[in-house]
């Protein structure tokens, strides 16, 4: 499983990027599908018939049938949203956790510094797959699940980053100048060190949300991420695959979404890095 | 869902059994048995799709365990597919008028293959190893709870003896469970076995198991003592056996018709008629007797306890359409609490599970659940109608998940929710001891004996929370059935024990505390030069008759 | 630079001598590993269910007898602080102990799949490296549209999900060409499908990276002046820029090496291949504590030691580091 916390696009400072405006439009597409899957089809994605399973696209079904008989239209369309917020919620949560333990790391002194330093170790030394997988097995399979794991995951890489960018700011004039005003120590960190740490951590949680959307379909893979009849891609491919001999649809084309929107999201976090740093005048 | 990937032995009883063996060729391309006659010499590959974790039959909870064991391993007894015993390395056998022993005439010219003799002391050394603590038997035992001790009478006379008469015990013996490993093995500890075992077999494992791996056999040539149900003498035709662990099913399939293996246990039933339509193929299914894969309603607790929610389920559900759509024949739909091939089988409780849909409604009506919420569900006093199904996803197979997810929106349409919750092991065994855990288990149960359904509807085997797993998931308890099945056990007179199991099937049946889904076959697939997989009476196939027709 | 997060940069504070420096590595080291230990026995105990049960697997039916037995055998009646220190003792003793499913040391039963992926591993990594490296060799710099193609491709190798990628080749080189076997841990044959479906997200990160470093280089006075010089463009690029720019690269070592340790689960399910990723899933699946304990133990020290090669790395490539040692 990969959780990408940065992804290096290359593509130079250029005008017109017809790359980065698909991928812009395709994002708004799947939010939009997320939101508000009705303005895509009025079909119920979980309404299985034993009738007409793995029917190939076409006719009444555009992308054919599953094996359970369900329109793969509407459950592709559906499955924006739980595939979504598991990258979302695993990213935000992450953020939100890595800050705090990076802000502790930072601000607690040598012993607490060295203390949560070494438990992020412990944190990175355990394989992040297995990581989730032990947190499945304590918690029960599910969407939250997935979430809270993948957070594990990210949270240490965020509380590094956090670490590194509040010790820097520190030692920098305007802070000093904090100090040398008499003002409480954590009142300076909190108002002026942690906002400007918290930028490029931002930065790579944004990117990091399509490397959990990914890890997350990975989870669902081993059976261990949103249950059934949830519609989520990772879990229609896993589904799928049994059946890949005789139909291919099914495992073709929520793929195909999947792929597309790690695509989209990193071709355009890497651009918003791009921004944020040429801002930060790198 | 299913466990019984580590459940469902086979204990026949002595009456007939009915095995299918339906070779499935195309025709007009040289089908199995016309290949000529067999030929010694080759290596079959087969990929099989479960895990043993322990080898040794004696100890492991898993059934495939026999499967792995057997090629290693033979029986003092066998049993053949009309359910008759026949001799094996006991060349005969005699019953106290009391039913209570069992003295066994041993043939004299057996070796293990290290070279030990084989004896009436290694047959009592194998008794009391399987019955021995340290070895934490987890499934062999079980089949021989009546069991007591062995006598050496001579070196070739054992006596077995047992609590209590049992038509079950022969049948027992006769399983790769209790097949007989060289003495010198069962001394040291138990724990080793798992990965190696030495039998009198017609194959002999030098490296062992490997988990996730598998296990490789090479023929024993001095092997001179088949099996009473065997169709040739001499050693095995095949020079070498080698069985990979492959739990993929396209992977599965994709290795046998691409030619890396030449069988395949388990075929997946989507691909099914693929792999008949092509002229090098070949399928042969084995019907398992016993229970059938069967959903069991929480007869003790929730919306289950009352009986008109649990025949409004059995023929509110069109499990026909569902079990024939998903399955493509290769499964039928079940409509009994025992499969078909399993004796003293009663063929007039079948109507009772028809689909009726208005039935059903008018069934849900007269229970109360009149009400309906905005998503269309059924309650009662405001409460909606939800039946809780734990199931373990890690043991499903034979695509039980998507059944699951056909069951659910079929329930739907009922007004009936079915919540499936994948959880772990602990939670599962959790939820099934206590009455208010679940209302709804499935599970497979094979078992070459009507007294499948002591297992399955006997009151004593309700899980508790000290028992681990209970087979009778339907917490069903109704003395009368349980009188049935102890009589019909001891009982010597075979029509008066087809009454007594027709009498269970019926009660069972009007108690509706079963919704059965589909008759379980064992499914081969195979190369065509592969010829004769035989099957034992649990349905795993057996090699020693095996050979590889020349191409 | 690009930084990927979760590697270890090696600038942490350093004692002046390097005795001390290596006293307090393998301090540290030892620390993680107990802490990695640790965080999966309280994790593993808070999975729901009777560890009796789990001994005893399956869906057979455990008589008191057998209850006890197992009970006794595992320790199971003792309060948890005990099992964990006794787990401890046995382990600083080197003692795994057995797995509770497969009924064998657990040593035995890692190293019987520890092979396996670890081929798995070292060739989707020396794989992942070369393409990389070839790639950003040939395409930095290089015309708009080439580039564009490469980044287009690495992007894509990036966000596509390996197991996805794993059934696709599968299913076309194996199913229906029949170039590739379908099944089995065996042979080099056996080895070309998984290593590419475990390599594909690698190399799409590792050459992006690369490239960076690569242009970033070749712009520096040092290349103009050996240009000048006459040294032919190949020449060029591998042996003057391609040193400074691996740097980087190291950096992501570590980063790829739980990258292909995670893969490797998932890898190795696909393509039915024995190894340690299957063996957790199935362990964590049991409540197979002992076996989970060790595997963990075994990629914490996988970790450790890649860290530490990271750190050594670093040093032979890059002086300048050496030399900020002496003087802190």
């Amino acid at each position: 499983m990969t959780v990408i916390d940065r992804i290096p696009v290359t593509t130079a400072r250029r005008t017109w990027r017809p790359g980065l405006v698909l991928s812009f439009a395709f994002l708004i597409v799947v939010v939009l599908a997320a939101l508000v899957p009705h303005l895509f089809t009025h079909v119920d994605p979980d309404a299985a018939d034993p009738a007409a399973t793995l029917l190939g696209p076409g006719g009444g079904h555009p992308l054919g049938t599953d094996q359970n008989g369900r329109d793969l239209f509407a459950r592709i369309v559906h499955g924006a949203a739980p595939s979504l917020l598991i990258g979302l919620g695993a990213s935000a949560l992450g953020l939100a956790a890595g800050t705090v333990l990076g802000v502790l790391a930072a601000q607690s002194g040598r012993i607490g510094d060295e203390l949560v330093s070494r438990l992020l170790d412990v944190l990175l030394s355990i394989p992040g797959l297995l990581l989730v997988i032990l947190v499945v097995a304590v918690l029960g399979a599910g969407t939250g699940t997935s979430v809270v794991g993948l957070a594990v995951i990210v949270a240490p890489a965020n509380a590094r980053l956090v670490r590194g960018e509040i010790l820097r700011i520190r030692g920098s004039a305007f802070v000093e100048a904090a100090h040398a005003l008499g003002w409480p120590r954590w009142q300076v960190v909190l108002r002026h060190v942690v906002p400007n740490a918290v930028g490029p951590v931002l930065v790579l949680a944004t990117i990091s949300v399509g490397g959990t959307i990914s890890a997350g379909a990975s989870l669902s893979f081993l059976g261990l991420g949103p249950q059934p009849p949830t519609a989520e891609w990772g879990a229609m491919l896993a589904a799928s695959r049994d059946y890949f001999a005789v139909a291919w649809w099914p495992a073709i084309f929520p793929g195909l979404a999947l792929t597309a929107t790690v695509l989209a999201i990193t071709v355009t976090g890497g651009y918003l890095q791009q921004r944020l740093e040429g801002r930060a005048g790198r | 869902m299913s466990v019984s990937r580590r459940s469902g032995f086979a204990v026949a009883t002595a009456a007939s059994l009915t095995l299918v063996l339906a070779a499935c060729g195309s025709s007009g391309s040289g089908a199995t048995g016309s290949a000529g006659s067999p030929v010694s010499g080759g290596t079959l590959t087969y990929a099989i799709n479960t895990d043993a974790d322990c080898l040794d039959p004696h100890q492991s909870p898993a059934d495939v365990a026999g499967f792995f064991a057997r090629p290693i391993l033979d029986s003092l007894v066998a049993l053949d597919p009309g359910g008759k015993i026949l001799p094996w390395l006991a060349k005969s056998w005699t019953v106290s008028a009391d039913g209570r022993a069992y003295t066994f005439n041993l043939r004299d010219d057996v070796t293990f293959s290290d070279g030990e003799a084989f004896d009436a002391a290694a047959v009592k050394a194998n008794f009391d190893h399987v019955v021995n603590p340290k070895t934490q038997s987890k499934l062999a035992a079980g089949t021989i709870p009546t069991y007591t001790g062995a006598r050496v009478i001579d070196p070739h006379t054992v006596e077995i003896d047992l609590s209590q008469p049992s038509s079950a015990f022969l049948p027992a013996v006769a399983t790769a469970y209790l097949g007989i490993e060289a003495p010198s093995t069962l001394a040291g500890d138990p724990k080793a076995l798992c990965g190696k075992i030495v039998g009198t077999g017609p194959f002999v494992s030098a490296d062992g198991y490997t988990p996730q791996k598998g296990i490789s056999y090479t023929r024993r040539n001095d092997y001179k003592w088949p099996a009473g149900t065997a169709k040739h003498q001499g050693p095995a035709y095949l020079d070498r056996l080698d069985i990979q662990v492959v739990t993929e099913n396209s992977s599965r399939l994709g290795a046998l018709t691409s030619g890396q293996v030449d069988a395949i246990a388990s075929v997946p039933p989507v691909n099914v008629a693929q792999l008949k339509a092509n002229p090098g193929f070949q399928i042969q299914t084995a019907q398992a007797p016993g229970g059938n894969y069967s959903y069991y309603p929480n007869t003790q607790s929730g919306p289950f306890a009352d009986i008109r929610v649990r025949q409004a389920f059995r023929s509110g559900i069109d499990w026909d359409t569902i079990v024939s759509k998903l399955y493509f024949g290769v499964f039928q739909p079940a409509k009994n609490p025992l499969a078909p091939s399993t004796v003293d089988y009663d063929k007039t409780v079948e109507p009772s599970y028809a689909y009726d849909p208005a039935k059903a409604n008018q069934l849900l009506d007269q229970a109360g659940w009149t009400g309906r919420d905005a998503q269309g569900y059924r309650t009662k006093d405001g409460v909606r109608l939800t039946l809780v199904h734990p199931f373990l996803q890690a043991y499903v197979r034979e695509q039980r998940d998507v059944l699951a997810d056909q069951l659910q929106a079929a329930a739907k349409q009922l007004g009936i929710e079915i919540k499936n919750q994948n959880v772990d092991y602990g939670t599962y065994l959790k939820l099934l001891a206590t009455p208010e855990g679940h209302d709804l288990g499935d599970f497979s149960w094979q078992r070459a004996s009507p007294d499948a359904l002591r297992t399955l509807f006997g009151s004593a085997n309700i899980a508790t929370p000290q028992s681990g797993f209970g087979t009778n998931q339907a917490r069903y308890d109704n003395p009368a059935v349980d009188k049935y099945l102890a009589d019909a056990l001891t009982t010597g007179d075979p029509r008066q024990q087809a009454d007594l199991y027709a009498k269970a099937q019926q009660q069972i049946t009007a108690d509706a505390a079963v919704f059965p889904v589909y008759v379980f076959n064992y499914v081969v697939g195979a190369a065509k030069k592969v010829q004769g997989i035989t099957f034992e009476p649990q349905a795993f196939p057996t090699f020693y008759d095996t050979w590889l027709a020349q191409q | 630079m690009t930084t990927v997060a979760p590697v270890r940069v090696a600038t942490a504070r350093r004692a002046g001598s390097t005795a001390r420096a290596i006293g307090r590595r393998v301090l540290t080291s030892v620390l993680v590993l107990w802490g990695a230990v640790t965080l999966a026995f309280l994790a593993l105990h808070l999975i729901p269910g009777n560890t009796v049960d789990a001994v005893a697997g399956g869906t057979t039916q455990v008589t008191p007898q057998l209850r006890a037995q197992i009970t006794a055998e595992y320790s199971l009646d003792r309060p948890l602080v005990v099992q964990y220190l006794q787990y401890l003792g046995k382990l600083v003793r080197g003692d795994l102990g057995d797995s509770y499913a497969l009924r064998m040391p657990v040593a035995k039963a890692i190293g019987q799949q520890l092979g396996s992926t670890m081929i798995l591993l070292v060739t989707a990594t020396v794989f992942a490296i070369l393409v990389s490296v070839v790639i950003a060799l040939l395409t930095a710099h290089r015309r708009r549209w080439i580039r564009g193609l490469f980044s287009g491709l690495e992007v894509t190798g990036v966000a596509v999900p390996a197991f996805w990628l794993g059934i696709l080749l599968l299913t076309v080189f194996s199913f229906q060409l029949h170039w590739f076997p379908a099944i089995g841990s065996a042979g080099i044959a056996g080895l070309v499908l998984p290593a590419l479906t475990l390599s594909a997200a690698p190399i799409g990160m590792l050459t992006q990276v690369l490239r960076q470093g690569l242009e970033r280089v070749l712009d520096e006075p040092f290349v103009v002046t050996a240009r000048s010089r006459g040294i032919s463009e190949a020449a060029v690029r591998l042996r003057h820029v391609l040193r400074h720019a691996v740097l980087p690269v190291i950096t992501l070592a570590g980063w790829l090496a739980g990258t292909m340790i995670g893969g490797a689960v998932v890898v190795e399910q696909v393509f039915s291949r024995q190894g340690l990723g299957r063996l957790t899933v199935n362990a964590v699946g049991h409540k197979d504590m002992p076996l989970v304990l060790g595997i963990v133990l075994i990629a914490a020290l996988f970790y450790v030691l890649v860290n530490i090669a990271i750190d050594v790395a670093y040093r032979l490539i890059d002086p300048r580091l050496r030399s900020e040692d002496t003087t802190r």
